[in-house]
């Protein structure tokens, strides 16, 4: 089983409510979405993103919806609803800030 | 969670809980379309159809593990889980009765066992006086003794800053006459300030206003509720009216409320009370009838109460030297739970090993479950079933038995405590107010919670240990048991042996005692012996002159009765409660130091008591009716006193004395001997006797100054002791007849015979042996399914093993020594380990044993074999399964 290169706690949510402040999509569409926009570095396993989905939709922050798929399939979309977006602020800012203070820590010289 | 999500929130849920079918559908559908994109997508990257599917589904990594994690966003799949599991917990104990059937009546002999004890224990130790802030109520007594002088009592009161307030109380036994039904009560003189201290306000009418102590006021009376129930019917229109008491017109001005029982420690069931008048006693600091109580001030603790008094006490001594020496404070409470304190602890003390042995019990019958089981729980978490469903699953199961197991214990408990209080002996105080309470269902749920996290925790132990590859793998090859887990039950089972040798050693010793009590000879003969008591007080008889001719015309018209064979009276019946001492003095010998004098039981009889006791005379002569015209004044003495007093030589002619030599002494001869008989309890020995005759005019004119014991020696009430050739309960009629046609207003009071006597002697020994006796077979028991279902267990898991030993030649009694030596190196161990603890706990046995130390080695020896036997049959039962193994058959089922 390909393991996924272990995303930070929380992260994968963060991506997902960015993903779907984008456009409305299904769970296969955010999977393959994720892998090119970070190309190929953020693989998610299957095994994770859904659960995270159920989890994100249960917190209110993204809605489903059954749509028909541009191939004509039935399909679930999610898209962001007004709490999530107010979630995925948050949490970019969150993500900012951590990020530059690691970066910070990270390019420090050595002596 | 912000409230704005709530909307939104509570929608979602009752969705997933109320439209579970279709959220479950979409759910699959959802993961479903997803596999078939991936599968899609992998045969476009040229894969072979059956590979690319394989893959897609390798790299979902489990479908039915993924939709359970989405299942557990939704919060209310954990409802919904619980009341699956339930519902799978109740089929799983349903498929293994045996178990639960065993489990559940463990816990329920547990359970309801402790809570019929600690019903008992709550409401005669723990449970505080009925009285307003009783922490504070104290009595004011001496070390040696719990009565005060009145003088003594007025200092303290005037020079002590400690007390709110201070009262006394002396014991009353009035005659009820005026009515159609004479009646000897139970009453109370109590100093005006004694019900306000109690601070119970009446329920009828008002208490005692402090002038109302005085000479020269109306004679009033309160009620107990009881007793107004009785002869009143509850008329709340009973105050105003009158009795009489004693002769003495008193007017009822209260009625205490439902409940109210004062004093608490002695004078119990006291039926009215009536003001305490030390007018003609203020300067009395001799006298010995009256118990002083007290309220301490708010903020005063026992220690300065004690001080103070201590300090007030050692003033009045030296202005009155030799009267007043070791003063203490004592608690109320303590008063009255001292005597039973230990007894009830050590019941306290067998409950809780039951229980823990019930528990224990349960415990390795679940883990035992939970190993078979294993491969079970394994499929379940192959499935997708997170480490907390299996362990919520444990606990469920847990949880139901312990519920099931505490039904079944309140049921017990309910049962339990009614036959407790039907067998309870009567000194046990406060025994009448028992009842099931809150606090005794707050112990029951409290060791419902730890029964269930005690056994709950091991198998979900073991569950969340459980390795889903290696169980599965192992697969039914019955592997041995892991080390770790097998010693847990093994040490589960030594220690329930060695709580049931504690209670085995313990139950051993008082039964040991029970037999020495039968064994004891009283020193007469109970049989076809019937008692009654006739007082005189309060009606024509109570002239001297008149008392002596009609005592005398009733005990010979009792004697002529048919179906009598002999009839006398004494004041004090023997093993009646009534242990009556006073001082005496040896001629020839220096009187002794204050304090340190020679007291002796004292008894008056009418003539022809010893003959109809069958009591026999050692030496010397009965006392005869000439004895009682006071010309010559006679003792007869017991053989101990006879043998102390006058060692080697013979007691008759010697003389003694009540009165102190120094001054013109009262001597009185004695003329007789007689063997040594139980008085105040059946198992108390030693107690030198004195019998004085009969002696009427002694408090009449011509005798004053002389001790104040001679006023004894007539007394207003006597006890007639009636030997019958026959059932001596069917004579209690004609004996009352006779009494009334001599007095009609005669109360005839405490009629039993002498055998129910003894018998209620033997209560609170048969009362302590009985539980005792239950609560060790309950341990035996319970150790030996413990040992019982770990051998099977071992048996069972090793059924191969034994098998290839059989095959490789080992004989049958070898398999069979082998599984007997298991299980009984666990009895051993855990018997020897209970042996050292039962050396250290039976001491606080002591106050409930007679003829036997707490440390007899036969009884240690007994207990000892006893459970040896029982687990030696315990293991032996599948220790013959073991040695009945067919080789054959077992390696060819593998």
């Amino acid at each position: 089983m390909s393991r996924p290169a272990d995303l930070v706690q929380g992260t994968l949510d963060l991506l997902i409510l960015k993903l779907l402040a984008l456009e409305p999509l299904n769970g296969w569409a955010i999977g393959l979405r994720l892998k090119q926009l970070s190309s190929d570095v953020l693989q998610v396993s299957e095994g994770s993103l859904y659960p995270a989905l159920h989890k994100l939709e249960q917190e209110g922050w993204i809605t489903a919806e059954w749509k028909q798929t541009e191939n004509n399939r039935r399909a679930k979309f999610y898209s962001l609803t007004r709490l999530g977006r107010r979630q995925l602020e948050r949490e970019a800012a969150a993500w900012t800030r951590l990020s530059q203070a690691i970066s910070l820590v990270v390019r420090m010289r050595e002596a | 969670m912000r409230f704005e999500h709530w909307p939104y929130v509570v929608r979602l849920r009752l969705r997933s809980l109320l439209r579970r079918g279709r959220v479950e559908r979409e759910l699959d559908e959802e993961l479903r379309d997803h596999l078939e994109r991936q599968v899609e997508a992998n045969v476009a990257q040229g894969m072979r159809p059956d590979e690319a599917r394989r893959q897609a589904q390798l790299a979902m990594g489990g479908l039915e593990q993924r939709k359970e994690e989405c299942r557990d966003t939704r919060r209310v799949s954990r409802l919904e889980n619980l009341l699956r599991d339930v519902r799978y917990a109740f089929t799983s104990l349903r498929r293994s009765k045996g178990f639960t059937a065993v489990a559940v009546l463990t816990l329920g002999l547990g359970i309801g066992a402790n809570t019929a004890i600690f019903t008992v224990v709550n409401a005669v130790l723990l449970r505080p006086l009925p009285y307003r802030d009783p922490g504070a109520l104290v009595l004011l007594k001496y070390e040696r003794s719990t009565t005060v002088a009145p003088a003594t009592f007025y200092d303290w009161q005037s020079a002590s800053r400690s007390y709110a307030s201070m009262g006394l109380a002396e014991w009353w036994t009035p005659n009820l006459t005026g009515s159609d039904r004479p009646e000897a009560l139970r009453a109370l003189h109590i100093s005006p300030t004694i019900l306000p201290m109690m601070g119970i306000a009446p329920m009828l009418g008002r208490v005692f206003h402090p002038d109302e102590a005085h000479t020269g006021q109306d004679r009033v009376v309160v009620l107990s509720y009881p007793y107004w129930k009785a002869r009143f019917a509850a008329d709340s229109g009973a105050v105003g009216r009158r009795i009489i008491l004693d002769g003495e017109s008193y007017t009822i001005v209260g009625v205490m409320p439902e409940g109210f029982d004062f004093a608490p420690f002695w004078a119990t069931n006291t039926q009215l009370w009536v003001p305490l008048n030390l007018d003609a006693r203020s300067d009395d600091r001799s006298g010995s009838s009256l118990r002083g109580f007290a309220r301490l001030n708010p903020g005063v603790t026992l220690a300065q109460a004690r001080s103070e008094l201590t300090a007030v006490t050692a003033r009045v001594e030296l202005a009155h030297p030799g009267t007043s020496k070791g003063v203490t404070v004592v608690p109320l409470q303590e008063m009255v739970v001292g005597d039973v304190h230990d007894a009830l602890v050590i019941l306290l003390a067998a409950v809780a090993f039951v229980m823990l042995i019930a528990c224990a019990n349960v415990a390795h019958l679940q883990l035992m479950r939970a190993a078979a089981r294993e491969r079970e729980f394994a499929v379940r978490a192959a499935l997708g079933a997170s480490r907390s469903r299996i362990l919520q699953q444990s606990f469920l199961e847990s949880g139901i038995l312990a519920t099931a197991g505490a039904m079944l214990g309140l049921a017990l408990a309910w049962g339990g405590v009614r036959l407790l209080v039907a067998l309870g002996p009567a000194q046990l105080p406060r025994l009448q107010t028992i009842t099931m309470d809150g606090t005794v269902f707050g112990v029951l749920v409290g060791s419902i919670v730890l029964a269930a996290l005690l056994f709950g925790a091991a198998p979900a132990r073991a569950a969340a240990r459980a390795d889903v590859q290696g169980a599965l793998k192992e697969g039914s090859r019955g592997a041995s048991e892991s080390g770790r887990r097998g010693r847990f039950r093994s040490a589960l089972v030594a220690s329930e042996f060695a709580m049931a040798v504690v209670l085995l050693v313990g139950a051993g010793l008082v039964l040991r005692s029970f037999f020495a009590l039968l064994a004891v000879d009283p020193g007469f003969d109970p049989g076809n012996l019937l008692s009654a008591q006739v007082a005189l007080d309060g009606t024509a008889h109570i002239d001297p002159a008149r008392r002596a001719v009609f005592f005398q015309d009733l005990v010979e018209r009792v004697g002529a009765l048919p179906g009598v064979e002999s009839a006398s009276a004494i004041n004090h019946l023997p093993l009646n409660g009534d242990n009556w001492k006073f001082p005496f003095f040896v001629e020839g010998r220096p009187a002794p130091p204050e304090g340190q004098g020679n007291s002796a039981l004292f008894r008056v009889v009418k003539p022809g008591y010893f003959r109809t006791m069958r009591i026999p005379m050692i030496e010397g002569r009965d006392l005869s009716p000439a004895d009682e015209s006071g010309a010559a004044h006679v003792v007869v003495v017991n053989q101990l006193m006879a043998r102390r007093r006058w060692p080697g030589q013979s007691a008759l002619g010697q003389r003694i004395s009540v009165d102190d030599p120094a001054r013109t002494p009262e001597w009185f001869t004695v003329v007789g001997v007689t063997k040594d008989a139980r008085q105040g309890g059946w198992a108390e020995a030693g107690i030198e006797e004195m019998y004085f005759p009969y002696l009427p005019y002694s408090r009449g004119p011509g005798s004053e100054g002389s001790h104040p014991l001679l006023s004894f020696l007539d007394p207003t009430y006597l006890t007639l002791v009636i030997r019958t050739t026959s059932d001596p309960v069917a004579l209690a009629r004609s004996v009352e007849d006779v009494v009334h046609e001599l007095d009609r207003d005669a109360p005839v009071s405490n009629v039993i015979t002498m055998q129910q006597a003894v018998s209620a002697q033997f209560a609170g020994p048969r009362f302590y042996l009985l539980l005792l006796g239950v609560f060790a077979a309950v341990a035996v028991v319970l150790a030996a399914v413990g040992v019982y279902g770990v051998i099977s267990y071992s048996v069972a898991r090793r059924t191969r093993e034994i098998g290839v030993r059989l095959a490789l030649g080992a004989g049958r009694r070898a398999v069979f020594g082998l599984v007997v030596g298991q299980g009984m190196r666990l009895a051993l161990i855990g018997g020897g380990i209970g042996l050292a603890g039962a050396l250290v706990i039976t001491r606080f046995l002591r106050t409930l044993l007679f003829g036997v130390r707490p440390t007899d080695p036969a009884t240690f020896l007994l207990g000892t074999l006893i459970l040896a036997v029982v687990a030696l049959v315990a293991c032996a039962i599948p220790a013959r399964r073991a040695a009945g193994v067919e080789p054959a058959t077992v390696l060819r089922s593998e």
